[in-house]
Parts: C-alpha cells; sequence; structure tokens
C-alpha cells in the first residue's frame, strides 16, 4: 500500500523535473539578464531606430555623417590618433613586455605593480596631470628651454600631440599585460637554438623573437586600437574644440547640439566598427587560443 | 517475507539518450559493507549519487526499511558520505567541522562536544580539533571526512572512492581503519571503487558493475570461484582465457574441444550454447599444472613454454598454445614439475574441468 | 639567448633603461598631481614654492565638492550591493546552471565592459529622458551598475569555478537545507572572490566619468563629474586635491584587495 503512494509520487515528480531540464538553473541569472536586456540592449536597439527615423525616416543621418567634411575631418582624427596610439604603445610596450618576462622578479614584481597602479588611477586625475604637464608653462617646455633644446615653448596641449601622449600613457598597460603573457610561452631554448645557428642578437630579434610574439602585438594592438576609437575623456580635455574625436562628437551632437538623428547615428557607427574589429579579433585570435590550449 | 534495510529497485538513469544505470536491483542488509566495484563510467557513482540524491533516477525506486528515499531532499536523508576529494570545509577547523552536521541539527553545546571528541577517538586523531583542514595530509583529511559522515548516526554511509587520491601504503592504512570502524559503528557502508584489491579487502558482498548493470553481487570468494560473466572473472584475481568450441552440452556444463583435438568434459558453462559455438575458458593461474608428460589419459594441452620469471615464493611461467594464445600459470616455489624446464621446453597443461568455466 | 637576462650582454642596460623610463612615464602623473596638490602655487609652478594645505582647505570647506564626495560615495556603496547580489545569482546560474547557451550570456553580461562607453551613455541618456529617471540616484545606479556587474561576474564565476561542488553536497548531506549549505559553506569558502567582486564594482562607479557626465545633473553629480566640470574651466590646484583624494582611496582599497589575497594564500 505505501509503496503504491510512493511509486505515484515519484512518478507524478519526474516528468516535471525533466521538463524544465531546458532552462535548469537559469532563475539565478533573471535579474541580470534583465537588467542588462532593458538597460542595454534596448536603448541601444532604441539609438538604432532614432538614426534612422529622426527627424525623418531615411539614411540621411549617415549621408550627412559621410558626406560633410567637418564629420569626416573627425572620423580622420580619431582614425589617425588611434593609429598613432597603437603604434607608439606597441613601440614602447614591446621591450617592457620582454624585460618584464625575463628580469630579476622582484624588479617584475615593481614594474607590475606600477602598471596596475596605473591603471587603477582616475582617468581624470591622470588627463589632468598631462595637461598641467604639457601646458605652454608647464615642466616639460620649461625643462626642455632651460636645457636649450627649444626657443619657444612647444604646443604639446590642445591638438593631437597632446592627445597622443596622453593616450599612449593610457593604453600602455593594455598593450603590455597580453604580450607578457604571450612572451612568457614562448621557450627560450628556441632562442638558444637561434644563437647556435649563428643568428646575431639583432637576427633573433627580428627573425625569431619577433614573428613569436606577432600574435600577442596583433592581439594587444587591435585591442588597443579599438578602445582608442570610442575613447571620449582624454581627447575631449586634451585635444581642444578644434580637434574633435569622434566619440567628443557624439557626445556634442546629443547634449550640446539635441541633434539625436545625428548623434545616434554616428554612436551606431562607431558601435558597428568597434564590434566589427572584435569580430575580426575573435575570428583570428580567439580560435588560435582555442586550438593552441 | 520481511523488508530488506535497503532496498534498490529497477534503477535506471538516463542522459538524453545515454543510459548511465541499467535497471539496477539490490538488497541490502543492515550493517553490512557492500562494495560497489566496476571500471569508471560502469554507473556505480551514479547509483551511489541517486541514493545521496543529488542525481534523480529515471525510473524506479529505493527504499529505506520499506519507506521510499527519492520523495526525501538529501539534507533530510540523514545518510552519511565521504567523498572522493577532499570535502573538509576550509574555513572551518577539524573539530567545527565535524560539529557542522550536529549544529545544523540544533544539538546542544554540550553534546555536540562530547560527540566530537568520541568522533575524533573513533578515526584516532584526537588533538587535532582546533586544526584547518588545510594543514592536514590527505589521509588525515579523509579521516576527518569520515568523521564527520558519522558524526550524527546515520544508518548508511556512503563512500565515493574515498581513498583515490591516496598513495598504496596510506591508503592500505585507511582501508584496515575502514574495516575496524565499520565493526565499532555497525554503520551499513556502501562503498564506490575500481580497485579489485580494495573491494575485496573491505567488504562483506561485492556488486560488480559493468555498463550500467551489475553483472554479480556476491562475496569476494563466490565471485572468484563462481563469476558470472566473462567481465566478473576477468576483474577480479588474474585470469587466463583460451579460445575453444563448443562440442555439447547438458545445459549446466559443456564439453570443449580445445585446439584440433583435446576435448575436456564437464566444464561449468554460463550463457547459452548455439550452434558450433565458439566459447571463452577461463583458467586461473595458480589453478593449472604442468607436467612433461602427457599422462595415460591425454587430457593435458601440449604448450611451449615462453618465459619463466621468478617472483619469490612463485613462480610464473609463460607458455604459449599451439594455435598462438598464451596462458601465464602460477606454480609455487620449488614445484616439482618445473625442475630443470627452460624456454622453448614444450609441457603438458593441465586443469581440473571442474574449476574452470567456459563463458559464451 | 634573447630570453636569458644575463646573456644579454649589453642589450640588457638597454631593455632595463626602457623598463626605468616607462615605468617613471606611468608614475610620474600620479606623484606629480600629489605632489601639486600640497604645493602653495596657484599656477602650479613646479616644484612648488612652498608647501600648503591650503587646497583641501577649499575642497573640504566647499559644500558643491563635499556634496559630489557624498553622492560618489552613495551610489558607489549601493552600486557595490546590488552589482554583488546580482552578480552572484548569475554567477551561480553560469557556473551550475545546465541550460543551453550560457557561454553566450556570460559573453551578453560582459558585452557593456568591451563596448565605447559613450555609446552606452548616449543610449542611457535618451532612455532615461523618456524615463524621466535622468539625474536621479537611480538612473546613476542603473548606469554604473551596468559597468561594474561585469567584473563582479568575472570574479565570481572565477571564484566558483574553483570551488569544488562535493564541499556544498557534503554540507547538504549533512543535513543543511541547500540554502543554508550556500550561506555557510560555499559563501566563507568563495570570500576572497566576494572581497574582489565587491571592491572593482565600487571601484569603477567611484572612477567612472562618462557615464556619469551624461547622468549627472546641476542638482546631483559625482566627484569626478565635479572634477570634469570644473577642469573644463580652469586648472586651479584645488582639483590636484580633489583627485588627490580620489586616488587614494582607490589606491587604499586596491592594497586591501592584495592584502587578502596574501592572506587567503598563506
Amino acid at each position: 500500500m505505501s509503496s503504491h503512494a510512493v511509486h505515484s509520487i515519484t512518478a507524478a515528480k519526474l516528468p516535471r523535473r525533466r521538463k524544465a531540464g531546458g532552462l535548469r538553473g537559469f532563475g539565478g541569472a533573471m535579474p541580470a539578464t534583465f537588467l542588462v536586456i532593458l538597460f542595454f540592449v534596448v536603448p541601444v536597439l532604441a539609438l538604432l531606430l532614432r538614426s534612422v527615423l529622426e527627424p525623418a525616416p531615411g539614411l540621411q543621418n549617415y549621408e550627412t555623417l559621410l558626406g560633410s567634411t567637418t564629420y569626416l575631418k573627425v572620423f580622420a582624427n580619431t582614425f589617425i590618433v588611434s593609429t598613432l596610439v597603437t603604434i607608439c604603445a606597441l613601440v614602447i610596450g614591446f621591450p617592457v613586455a620582454w624585460a618584464l618576462v625575463i628580469m630579476p622578479s622582484t624588479l617584475t614584481r615593481i614594474v607590475f605593480a606600477i602598471l596596475l597602479l596605473s591603471m587603477w588611477t582616475n582617468l581624470l586625475a591622470r588627463t589632468y596631470a598631462w595637461m598641467v604637464l604639457l601646458q605652454r608653462t608647464g615642466i616639460i617646455n620649461k625643462t626642455l628651454m632651460q636645457l636649450g633644446v627649444i626657443d619657444q615653448p612647444l604646443a604639446l596641449v590642445n591638438n593631437l600631440t597632446g592627445v597622443t601622449i596622453g593616450m599612449t600613457y593610457i593604453m600602455l598597460p593594455f598593450v603590455i599585460l597580453p604580450l607578457y603573457g604571450v612572451i612568457r610561452t614562448i621557450d627560450r631554448a628556441v632562442l638558444r637554438a637561434a644563437a647556435l645557428c649563428g643568428a646575431t642578437r639583432w637576427q633573433a630579434l627580428t627573425r625569431v623573437l619577433l614573428p613569436l610574439a606577432a600574435p600577442g602585438m596583433a592581439a594587444g594592438g587591435l585591442m588597443v586600437f579599438v578602445m582608442s576609437l570610442g575613447y571620449f575623456v582624454t581627447p575631449a580635455l586634451l585635444g581642444g574644440t578644434s580637434n574633435m574625436m569622434l566619440a567628443e562628437l557624439i557626445a556634442q551632437l546629443v547634449q550640446s547640439l539635441v541633434d539625436w538623428g545625428l548623434g545616434s547615428a554616428a554612436a551606431f557607427l562607431l558601435l558597428v566598427v568597434t564590434l566589427a574589429l572584435y569580430a575580426v579579433q575573435l575570428k583570428i585570435f580567439g580560435t588560435r587560443q582555442m586550438g593552441g590550449r | 517475507m520481511t523488508t530488506p534495510f535497503l532496498e534498490i529497485r529497477g534503477i535506471r538513469k538516463e542522459y538524453g539518450p545515454v543510459v548511465a544505470v541499467h535497471d539496477v536491483n539490490l538488497e541490502v542488509d543492515r550493517g553490512e559493507l557492500i562494495t560497489f566495484l566496476g571500471p569508471s563510467g560502469s554507473g556505480k557513482s551514479t547509483t551511489l549519487y541517486i541514493l545521496a540524491g543529488f542525481e534523480e533516477p529515471t525510473r524506479g525506486d529505493i527504499l529505506l526499511d520499506g519507506e521510499t528515499l527519492l520523495a526525501t531532499p538529501s539534507h533530510r536523508r540523514n545518510i552519511g558520505m565521504v567523498f572522493q576529494r577532499y570535502t573538509l570545509f576550509p574555513h572551518l577547523s577539524v573539530g567545527e567541522n565535524i560539529a557542522f552536521p550536529l549544529r545544523v541539527r540544533r544539538w546542544s553545546k554540550a553534546d555536540i562536544d562530547a560527540r566530537v571528541r568520541r568522533m575524533l577517538e573513533l578515526v584516532r586523531l584526537n588533538g587535532y580539533e582546533d586544526r584547518k583542514p588545510a594543514m592536514m595530509s590527505g589521509g588525515q583529511q579523509q579521516r576527518v571526512a569520515l568523521a564527520r559522515a558519522l558524526a550524527y548516526d546515520p544508518p548508511i554511509l556512503l563512500m565515493d572512492e574515498p581513498l583515490s587520491a591516496l598513495d598504496k601504503k596510506l591508503r592500505e592504512e585507511i582501508q584496515h581503519e575502514i574495516r575496524r570502524i565499520h565493526h565499532e559503528t555497525e554503520v551499513t557502508i556502501l562503498y564506490v571503487t575500481h580497485d579489485q584489491d580494495e573491494a575485496l579487502r573491505l567488504s562483506d558482498r561485492i556488486a560488480v558493475f559493468s555498463q550500467g548493470c551489475i553483472d554479480q553481487v556476491g562475496t569476494g570468494p563466490q565471485l572468484y570461484a563462481e563469476p558470472a560473466t566473462r567481465f566478473v572473472a576477468e576483474f577480479i584475481g588474474d585470469s587466463d582465457f583460451l579460445s575453444c568450441d563448443l562440442v555439447g552440452s547438458n545445459g549446466t556444463t559443456a564439453d570443449i574441444r580445445l585446439g584440433d583435438d583435446l576435448v575436456v568434459s564437464g566444464v561449468p558453462l554460463h550463457g547459452r550454447p548455439g550452434e558450433r559455438a565458439r566459447g571463452a575458458l577461463l583458467l586461473r593461474p595458480e589453478r593449472m599444472d604442468l607436467s612433461r608428460q602427457a599422462g595415460p589419459d591425454k587430457t593435458g594441452l601440449p604448450v611451449q613454454i615462453s618465459d619463466i620469471t621468478f617472483l619469490g615464493s612463485n613462480i610464473h611461467v609463460a607458455a604459449a598454445t599451439g594455435w598462438g594464445e598464451t596462458v601465464s600459470v602460477r606454480l609455487p616455489f620449488g614445484h616439482q614439475s618445473i625442475s630443470g624446464l627452460s624456454r622453448g621446453d614444450t609441457v603438458w597443461l593441465r586443469f581440473d574441468p571442474g574449476a574452470a568455466h567456459v563463458f559464451t | 639567448m634573447l630570453l636569458d637576462f644575463h646573456r644579454l650582454g649589453w642589450w640588457r642596460w638597454v631593455l632595463l633603461a626602457i623598463v626605468i623610463a616607462v615605468s617613471a612615464f606611468l608614475l610620474l602623473p600620479i606623484i606629480f598631481i600629489a605632489t601639486l596638490s600640497f604645493g602653495s602655487s596657484q599656477w602650479l609652478i613646479f616644484p612648488p614654492p612652498s608647501w600648503t594645505t591650503r587646497w583641501y582647505g577649499e575642497l573640504f570647506a566647499d559644500p558643491r565638492w563635499l556634496a559630489a564626495a557624498f553622492n560618489s560615495l552613495k551610489i558607489g556603496l549601493i552600486v557595490t550591493v546590488l552589482s554583488v547580489l546580482i552578480g552572484l545569482a548569475a554567477s551561480f546560474s553560469l557556473v551550475r546552471g545546465k541550460f543551453r547557451g550560457r557561454e553566450t550570456l556570460k559573453a551578453l553580461f560582459l558585452t557593456p565592459m568591451i563596448l565605447p562607453v559613450v555609446v552606452l551613455a548616449v543610449a542611457l541618456y535618451a532612455f532615461f529622458l523618456r524615463l524621466g529617471i535622468n539625474g536621479t540616484v537611480t538612473g546613476f545606479v542603473i548606469a554604473h551598475l551596468l559597468v561594474a556587474l561585469p567584473f563582479s561576474i568575472l570574479a565570481l564565476t572565477n571564484a566558483l569555478e574553483g570551488f569544488d561542488k562535493s564541499v556544498e553536497d557534503a554540507a547538504v548531506l549533512c543535513g543543511a537545507h541547500p540554502l543554508e549549505a550556500k550561506l555557510r559553506v560555499t559563501l566563507p569558502a568563495i570570500a576572497p572572490g566576494l572581497f574582489s567582486a565587491a571592491i572593482f564594482s565600487f571601484l569603477t562607479s567611484w572612477d567612472e566619468v562618462v557615464l556619469a557626465i551624461f547622468m549627472a545633473s546641476p542638482t546631483l553629480q559625482t566627484l569626478p563629474v565635479r572634477i570634469w566640470s570644473t577642469l573644463r574651466q580652469d586648472l586651479t590646484p584645488v582639483i590636484a586635491s580633489a583627485s588627490t583624494v580620489l586616488v587614494a582611496v582607490t589606491i587604499i582599497l586596491m592594497l586591501l584587495v592584495a592584502l587578502v589575497r596574501k592572506g587567503m594564500k598563506s
């Protein structure tokens, strides 16, 4: 009797549980999903809609953006600065990452601490420091003049030079850290072998070490390039009004000019380019990394 | 008819199209130590996890004293378990670990203290009360885990390969401890392992798992002497198999032909003989003999010695049959039949048909 | 050869020089601001002619700066609590769940971290204007939560993946209700992860500028917004002292994280 009742209990209970199997354990992710969909996916999609609906339905916002020299100059600025920052960060970052791999570990630890400190120091604070350092009466110009290198103070701020310096400074850790990860996995026996084969240090560097580190350079470089494209604070403060970059343009279109159609279109262009570059990165490096590990 | 203490009745577990446990039936007596022995993926751990309540069976039931266990959630089943990996709570001391199940049962402070002390004594770790798990060896951690699992007097203790992470010497030491604790507490233990030595050393009975089924349940000697399937025969003890033809059968024993002309009658048969069926003859290494003569009744099988290994009290002789299969014979040191033999000699292999088995 | 430091010959001194130069380049601005904040020069002359705490005095006497700091703190704390709670639930689900598309869902949760903040800011700004929560604490919290949550989820999924679920199962078999087992066993075991999640969530909100600029109103500003708007007018040393306060809080919290991690290891 009791065993009969028991069987009906389990029989009734089991199918119900199995049905829920498709979403088992999803419950906990509900609040986060709700938050991200309502306040991220929906607003971004709404922005896309505004770019093709305001002021009238059609693609005229995109035509304006891509057709006017004013806006094209902003795109050019953005592209030039991002490219320069990427190159500078890679050129400076590579020897640092290389040194971090081979230096005595106490030194490595100190440099890592400095990298982390720099990364987590407030962006505004760091940018402010550069504004002061780079200004006409700033310490850099003063020092150079005292040393007799220049007669007139250089214009280091309120132009793209200032933006490039400030952003290279900010992006450096983002190149050094991934590059360090790649160089660390290179077997030093390979380079000893290169030396035994008769390669000079320079040949070993250009023909062995650099090619082996290339995936890391490409990954770090691409990441810095993408981040630079959408950077707002540093270009806005160090670039001055005449040298606008894309993120600043978007902010200005929306906040000062209240041109939602054009602002949304510009934001959407930035979003598409960013996602496309991430996709490239995932396609090239994501699969290789998976296969390699 | 008396109700068995623990009954696993037709338990089946499917993961999509994969059947992990295939209608397992088993009755366990109170106070028994029974091992689930089998290779990985044979369904033994899954069965244990169903008992613990971490997995739900697709079908079937588990009865404890005649009452189903499946309707009770894990934390109310009052079952003890020791896991394969170390599962002591890392932020609690040894004493607090053992006290944990008692605290959630709202025991009084005095009762908890007394019980923790008794459990530490049971696993011989007196004085380790305030240690943190991270400061203890693997063997000590598993002993604390055992104390924690037994602290609340569970009627059943589940052990899921608790010693697999330990080295051989330590393993044997703790196996001994488990035997002792089993005798002292009289708790019913279900013990999962893939190690036949461990199973033989510990168990009252062994359930041999293979591909989601229990092939056979019995004491170690039973499984060894009367294996129900070729798998059991291979898994328990050392075994030699020779292929043979079945030439006649009465259902329980068979007449077999080895090679071209040696016919042996009266070999216990497992499985169904078909027309001209092929079979596998099981011989135990220590139950064979070698001799230099064919003997008057011509019951010997001519084999050629390929290797002789001296292993202290035993001597292993590897020999090849005329059709290329090898057997390994174990003879006690000083056994007269092999004195003076060397590699390449031909000898006659003899065995008692009643102690051999043929599987189809 | 090139990966053996002691066999590099004179090259290693070049490398070392580059490392020192870059380290100085990275440290310089931070030290520079801290120094200027105690310098007496209104015009930010370096090195300062003499030392003063005048700028800190001005900073702490100005109710607008104090209100901004208070807002930063309040928003940061709310974001921290929500980010850890929501992130914890989501991480349990992502690590332990059996449903399909968990990887995709995790990628979706992390996206706000990698997209240009300005796009998110503009999109949220438009959305909040419509909802009427622009310039409110709610708006700030939601915006910051979106970029803090990825840090929380990364730290907590990582911690949960490193935690053996058998330990929690053992607690359940000991008689603890599954929820009690999570509270009394799993959470203490992943405490360092929870701590990291909390700190990084707070710092993300505390340091965030771009979203804050769009969410702010004249009556509701955070410390970075206040610095931003002051900065656009002039380079007063008060900003240096405000920045130093901002950076000091960050450094203290980062040191705490490092200490807790070290303590956990030993």
